[in-house]
């Protein structure tokens, strides 16, 4: 059993620290929250020259062939940062999938542009009943000669704005098991047919609603195989619940690190207010809850990492990275006290982003009756 | 980074099952893991027995006192498994395997180690230790305590009064910690260790019935106890910096217990659930039930791993000082929630006595639910472990 990072691990997340803290400081951070499209494409251009958007793929398609723990280490550092930007959707949720099951012309033609910087992707998943259950998607594909024609409704689309394609999960075929019949589309977000509306979200990330008109998509746009989607949704909630994770964990140590550096520094009654045991207490669980998700989140990678995911590991950590990233981000801001309701705090942008971090990949609910299920029940 | 048990931890871990289920009465659901409480010491004295002729009660003393030099992780898998299948005699009292072992062999001199060690290794009866420590006005403030120790000649005269003693009725000795330096600048530097035997003149053992009338705890009376001068543990005045050590070794276990024994309660829990019915339905197909449940198995899930973190870290080479409190307060936080939610789901059973025979698993809930208060406080409340985590891992200002 070993609990430590590799020194390249180490190394990266180093770089990626320095990196982040040179490149978007808060202040780029607070920029980018009312810019219109809401990322920097100075600074994705830059991450792609450090290779980070092509961190895991093999060198032929422009990557670096680091392995599933090295993106988790990444990604804790942009969670750290709360780094705005399509970093997410474009490689937890799409290109990661491509790898997997792409054929070869679809892993050539896309993969390099991901890892280049030049291209962003998103994933089309849930519909308005904003439920991850299979019988809940309706988007429907019907064949038409040598392409299909995509109709429907997509919501909560994350960076659609920006993207220059959109992974699309629709229904293929209606059965009495609603995870046969799914399948997945790669669609060029210039489509005739599609149209995007924003949501505007308490996290100020960029969300919309895409809804597709008779949008044609040639066969050779799909992913994986006709009627069996489902496995590859699979993959990418499990890989995607992880590197939520990821980002979850890293927030939740920067909330603990700027509320114990506060409670050592602000004064009241002539002592730091960390003196008192009321505060000492509330940053005490907050610790347990950053370890516990730690752990929860480096055994589940490496169960990936490993080509052996356990989906009681990841909903394990995910129902608890969601969980505790709500309470840390409340207790820190209770602990600041009114300052940290501020717009001027950095604690009230890791707040936001709560409630789509919890969504993301799977909610808690959802999470628990994976786990139920794990558990034979 | 690798979270993968290796062949012989793996083993160990079929070992301690074929054990168990050979050694336990079939119908054995573990002691009540709250207070470890055996009803039946002969029974655990029998276990502790074979315990050590299986190598494993002291496994991981060196060689040379009869342990087996296993590693902190075969320790660890150890404990987990133990606790697991509610194998009783496992700790030799309060606690011999724990830390009076591993502080004697740092600390004792060669005639101690020589006296104590195979008492406890063999698992003899006479290798039943209690602790000393609280006293009626020195609990979270322990190196406020009064209980003296006076040298003449050769040896020691103790006066004064233990309370919390677990064990102390059936203890072959006491782990005791005394003052030595009334007059010390400070007072956690006056104090001293010693070895007393529990069959001396002048000690009064008084049972002190917890609040569910079970007897777990005692007062202990010293009235002139006279302890040769040869039962003092490593430095006089230094006591207090050794306890430091033996506290740490005493957190060291709880993770890797909690882990254990939630885990099979959590295993039996779901078998009980898909067994019983309400109003037409098997209960596991409550989805409130379900969650509830699935935030146990969440709960298991993180104590196991802290428990392995604390193991790694002993590897490293680290004395891990939070990590003891952490994994204490995660322990105590779990057994609450777990008790509290799996009474929920027991419904009116929860409030059958844990000796009725309407009682479900052997009352293990009700023992969980009753116990997990004193679980709390013992061996540091809480809140002593927060404000240790806050000032030694956050560098937070000292509280108190």
């Amino acid at each position: 059993m070993d609990f430590g990072f590799s020194e390249q691990q180490e190394m990266l997340r180093t770089m990626a620290r320095d990196f982040l803290t040179k490149e978007c400081p808060k202040a780029k951070v607070r920029e980018l929250d009312k810019d219109e499209s809401g990322y920097s494409p100075q600074i994705w251009k830059n991450m792609a020259e450090l290779g980070w958007q092509g961190l895991v793929f093999p060198e032929e398609y422009g990557g670096t062939e680091a392995n599933f723990i090295d993106l988790v280490v990444l990604m804790e550092e942009m969670g750290r940062n709360i780094t705005p930007g399509p970093f997410f959707p474009t490689v937890a949720l799409c290109a990661l999938p491509i790898l997997e099951f792409g054929t070869e012309e679809q892993k050539t033609q896309y993969l390099p542009d991901i890892a280049s910087g030049k291209a962003i992707w998103t994933l089309a998943f849930t519909e308005p009943s904003a439920s991850y259950k299979p019988a809940e998607l309706n988007l429907s594909a019907t064949s038409e000669g040598d392409s299909y024609a995509l109709n429907g409704e997509k919501i909560f689309v994350a960076d659609a704005h920006i993207a220059n394609y959109l992974l699309v999960v629709a229904r293929t075929a209606k059965s009495k098991n609603p995870e046969d019949g799914i399948t997945l589309f790669i669609v060029d977000v210039k489509a005739p047919g599609l149209k995007l509306e924003k949501i505007h979200t308490i996290a100020g990330d960029r969300q919309f609603q895409v809804i597709f008109n008779k949008v044609k998509v040639p066969k050779a746009n799909i992913l994986g195989t006709v009627n069996k989607g489902w496995n590859i949704v699979n993959f990418i909630l499990q890989r995607a619940a992880v590197l939520k994770c990821a980002e979850i964990s890293g927030a939740c140590q920067a909330v603990l690190d700027m509320t114990s550096a506060y409670a050592k520094e602000r004064i009241q009654f002539d002592r730091p207010i960390g003196s008192f045991q009321a505060v000492q207490h509330k940053l005490a669980d907050m610790l347990i809850d950053v370890e516990g998700i730690q752990y929860l989140l480096y055994q589940a990678a490496c169960g990936i990492a490993d080509g052996e995911p356990s989906q009681l590991q990841i909903s394990i950590a995910k129902a608890k990275a969601s969980e505790a990233y709500q309470n840390i981000c409340i207790d820190g801001i209770t602990a600041h006290g009114a300052i940290g309701f501020t717009y001027d705090h950095d604690i009230g942008f890791y707040y936001r982003r709560v409630r789509a971090a919890e969504f993301a990949a799977g909610n808690v609910d959802l999470h628990k009756e994976l786990i139920a299920a794990e558990l034979g029940l | 980074m690798d979270f993968k048990l290796g062949e012989k931890e793996q083993t160990l871990i079929g070992d301690i099952a074929k054990f168990a289920k050979k050694e336990l009465p079939a119908d054995w659901m573990g002691t009540r893991l709250i207070d470890q409480e055996c009803a039946d010491f002969e029974f655990e004295v029998s276990m502790s027995k074979k315990l050590a002729q299986k190598g494993w009660l002291v496994m991981s003393w060196p060689k040379e006192y009869d342990g087996q030099g296993a590693s902190h992780l075969e320790q660890t898998v150890y404990e987990m498994e133990v606790s697991y299948w509610g194998i009783p005699g496992a700790w030799m009292g309060i606690s011999g395997i724990q830390w009076v072992g591993p502080v004697l062999i740092m600390l004792g001199t060669d005639q101690q180690k020589k006296k104590y060690l195979p008492m406890i290794a063999s698992g003899d009866m006479d290798g039943y230790w209690c602790t000393g420590y609280s006293e009626p006005n020195s609990g979270s403030d322990l190196a406020s305590m009064q209980t003296k120790a006076v040298k003449q000649g050769d040896h020691y005269v103790i006066n004064g009064q233990k309370v919390w003693t677990s064990f102390a009725h059936n203890a072959r000795w006491c782990w005791l910690m005394a003052r030595t330096d009334p007059n010390a600048t400070k007072k956690h530097r006056g104090l001293s260790l010693f070895i007393v035997d529990m069959k001396s003149p002048g000690i009064t053992v008084r049972p002190l019935p917890n609040y569910y009338g079970r007897h777990h705890f005692n007062e202990v009376f010293f009235d002139n106890v006279k302890v040769p001068a040869e039962n003092l543990v490593g430095e006089e005045n230094r006591g207090w910096y050794q306890l430091m050590q033996a506290l740490a070794f005493e957190r060291r276990s709880l993770g890797p217990i909690t882990a254990g024994g939630f885990r099979r309660l959590v295993e039996d829990l779901v078998q009980y659930c898909k067994e019983t019915t309400c109003e037409g339905k098997p209960l596991c197909q409550n989805p409130v039930i379900r969650h509830r449940l699935a935030e146990m198995a969440i709960d298991v899930e993180m104590i196991r791993m802290f428990a392995f973190q604390f193991t790694w870290r002993l590897t490293q080479g680290a004395i891990p000082v939070y990590e003891a409190s952490r994994n204490k307060v995660t322990s105590d936080e779990i057994i609450r929630r777990f008790a509290t939610s799996a009474a929920d789901i027991l419904g009116a059973y929860s409030q059958a006595d844990p000796d009725s025979k309407w009682a479900r698993f052997r009352g293990r809930i009700q023992g969980a639910y009753l116990g997990f208060p004193g679980n709390m406080i013992a061996a540091g409340t809480d809140e002593i472990e927060k404000s240790i985590i806050a000032q030694f891992r956050l560098g937070l200002p000292k509280s108190y």
